[in-house]
């Protein structure tokens, strides 16, 4: 009689593993859901300046207390000449154009108002804290960054914050 | 012959599939943040005539449309240099006044001081409610207050019996042309955030023993729970101000 059967005999149950792909599942759909790319796509191309020491905008996401507004170059390059420096401005999507097609910030007044006017009711900051974020490609000129700045200045809206891309951690 | 039993599919490789799929969310999926300066516009008024700002308390960083930048009139090549010299414009006075240099002033406040200043705003705040002055006048009175009220909890924490102070004329001026590409104001505005971080740090490594992005992080993540953190941030605020000015430019 030996002490060591082979084969034949019971052998150890595997560990019941026709749960993992539901748990995997379950780890992938989380990871969908929870990484959000850009809510919009901008209609105009920007390239973010790197910088650093920059505030970290997502409490202020999370309490809807800042507007983004693009300055970038229109997506197709033959449009380029309709605007003032071949730098166009994108306000939710819609590419302001003027009369005579040419670029314009006249309605960045207009349209941080309105903005402000359709917050959430809970938001209770005033129109001088909310930020707007100027997210402008690395070669547009500054002269339009402050054409946009004037005219959040006419409507006191008075925080204003300059996008750059921060690789550092802080 | 003989039927053959339904075999079951083999479902062990699922767990690799959708491992596979969880990895290439994982790597494709940048979880971007939204990093930005946040700067003050200042209000709108029309000034009739401007206060004159003594030059040392200046310290002005142009950008042309070249996209060349001169800082306090010398022609700087190398933009990550700019910290270096906002450190110096805060640090060359700051243990002792030296008149002869062309940098700000600091003001020194004691205790005595700051306990006088609040009763006399009290004082000012009251008469001006009881007289009826416009409203931008209390206002004014009520912001004077709680900056000394400031002071008053900053130098309470920091101890020792007075506070140095840059003087409040004391600011960074940045002055870009129209076609000032925006990454050279970029990088200005980090040279300065650059500047600040040290200065702030340095002290509050000096103070406490923790740095200053630690306190920054605490913060963030705790809110009002961090209140020593916050204290501590806003005695380092006071210590070493941002103070920038944005010139529009004219050409």
């Amino acid at each position: 009689m030996s002490k060591f059967k082979k084969g034949g005999g019971r052998s150890m149950p595997g560990v019941n593993t026709s749960s993992l792909p539901d748990i995997v599942f379950m780890l992938l759909f989380f990871f969908m859901v929870a990484t959000t790319s850009k809510e919009v796509d901008p209609t105009v191309q920007v390239d973010a300046p790197v910088g650093a020491r920059a505030t970290d905008l997502t409490p202020y996401k999370q309490r809807s207390e800042v507007d983004f507004l693009y300055l970038g170059k229109p997506r197709n390059p033959a449009r380029a000449d309709d605007f003032k420096m071949g730098f166009a401005l994108s306000l939710d999507n819609v590419v302001q154009p003027t009369a005579d097609g040419l670029y314009t910030t006249n309605a960045v007044g207009q349209w941080k108002k309105d903005k402000f006017d359709q917050k959430p009711a809970r938001m209770t900051a005033p129109i001088e804290s909310v930020i707007t974020c100027v997210k402008a490609d690395k070669s547009a000129p500054s002269g339009l960054i402050f054409d946009i700045r004037k005219e959040l200045q006419e409507v006191n809206a008075l925080t204003i914050a300059y996008a750059v891309r921060d690789n550092t951690n802080i | 012959m003989a039927k053959r039993e339904l075999q079951e599919i083999n479902a062990g490789s699922m767990a690799d599939i959708a491992f596979l799929l969880l990895i290439f969310f994982l790597v494709t999926t940048t979880m971007d943040k939204d990093t930005a300066f946040i700067r003050n516009i200042p209000k709108k008024i029309t000034v009739t005539d401007p206060v004159k700002v003594e030059e040392r308390n200046i310290l002005a960083i142009k950008a042309n449309n070249q996209n060349q930048l001169m800082v306090r009139g010398e022609i700087f090549n190398d933009p990550n240099k700019i910290s270096e010299f906002v450190v110096k414009f805060y640090r060359t006075n700051e243990r002792e006044n030296d008149p002869s240099n062309n940098f700000p002033m600091y003001s020194t406040a004691t205790m005595e001081l700051i306990n006088s200043q609040l009763e006399d705003f009290d004082r000012k705040i009251e008469d001006a409610e009881n007289a009826g002055s416009p409203k931008e006048m209390i206002e004014f009175l009520n912001n004077s207050y709680k900056e000394w009220d400031k002071k008053k909890r900053a130098l309470a924490l920091l101890g020792g019996s007075q506070l140095r102070e840059i003087s409040g004329q004391a600011h960074v001026r940045i002055e870009v042309q129209q076609a000032t590409e925006y990454s050279i104001f970029a990088k200005i505005q980090t040279e300065i955030e650059e500047a600040l971080y040290e200065l702030r740090d340095e002290k509050s490594m000096q103070l406490w023993g923790t740095s200053y992005g630690v306190l920054k992080r605490k913060v963030a993540t705790e809110q009002d729970k961090a209140r020593d953190e916050k204290a501590k941030i806003e005695l380092l605020e006071i210590l070493y101000p941002q103070r920038i000015i944005e010139v529009k430019p004219k050409k």
